[in-house]
């Protein structure tokens, strides 16, 4: 009787740290992988997408338009842009993904289906997790204003600049993805950006959020932007 | 428990234990393919949007 227990308890404790390990490093393990392929299936269709590279190579001076004659809608799932934000380091790198889903966020940062289009007139908002699966937001409070958060699609580099700190607000609080996002430092329309991810660090009580707005945008035929380590 | 197991398996020890260790390796990989794959969204990490949950577009 004692000796059973005492085998359950043990099996329940080897349960426990098992699933620990597979919290913290496995989904890890797990989200590098697709996010890699993500990755590298979206360079493939950048790649093999010829209608979008000519348009761009010989003239890139029209280049700020284009964002505005790109469909509204990004196909669901599927990554359309990378983003950098040299303030999570130099290697920093993740694909961005239509939908918010929780199966999209395992595979990469999920972009709000219905909000703008990357570089297009309002606020293009992106989830990202904060712990588990690659940890990508995971420095997301030392973000600062002034920093820059980069995206690339198969056209162009678009390069928001950080106004106020992250705040902490409720999850019920979707007005911060608002096309002039509301609690913001925005007042007018404007081409926008908003990051949330979850807070306390591990748990869900609250979102935290940070606003940017585009600042630059240059093509893809003239290198990347200032600021990216090559 | 583990015990009951044990005296079940055909063989040595050294057969037993190498028989063992498939099992227990087989029930780690069953735990990290299915189980743990269906725990973990009951864990509060993927709240990570703003519109309460997964799929609500705003």
């Amino acid at each position: 009787m004692v000796r059973t227990f005492s085998e359950v308890c043990l099996t329940a404790g080897t349960l426990i740290v098992l699933f620990v390990a597979y919290v913290l490093l496995w989904t890890g393990v797990k989200a590098d992988r697709a996010m890699d392929g993500e990755m590298a299936r979206m360079r493939d269709r950048w790649a093999a997408a010829p209608a979008a590279a000519p348009a761009t190579a010989p003239q890139p001076a029209p280049q700020a338009a284009p964002p505005a004659q790109e469909p509204p809608g990004y196909p669901p799932g599927q990554a359309f842009a990378e983003m950098y934000v040299p303030r999570f380091g130099p290697d920093w790198n993740k694909p961005v993904l239509e939908g918010t889903g929780t199966d999209v966020l395992k595979k990469g940062l999920g972009h709000y289906a219905g909000t703008a289009p990357l570089g297009g007139t309002g606020n293009f908002s992106v989830a990202g997790h904060r712990r588990t699966y690659g940890d990508p937001f995971k420095d997301f409070p030392e973000l600062r204003p002034g920093d820059t958060v980069i995206l690339k699609d198969a056209t162009a580099w678009y390069t928001y600049t950080v106004r106020g700190a992250p705040l902490r607000t409720l999850p019920t609080d979707i007005g911060v993805v608002d096309p002039v996002p509301r609690r913001s430092p925005f007042t007018g329309p404007g081409r926008y950006l908003t990051l949330t991810t979850c807070e306390p660090e591990w748990g869900h009580s609250h979102r935290l959020v940070v606003w940017a707005e585009l600042t630059r945008t240059r093509p893809v035929a003239q290198g990347r932007p200032e600021g990216l380590p090559s | 428990m583990y015990g009951w197991i044990w005296r079940h398996l055909p063989g040595s020890a050294w057969i037993r234990a190498l028989i063992s260790l498939v099992l227990v390796l087989g029930v780690v990989f069953v735990l990290f393919q299915y189980v743990f794959p269906w725990a973990e969204p009951l864990l509060p990490f993927n709240d990570v949007t703003v519109d309460e949950g997964s799929g609500a577009t705003p």
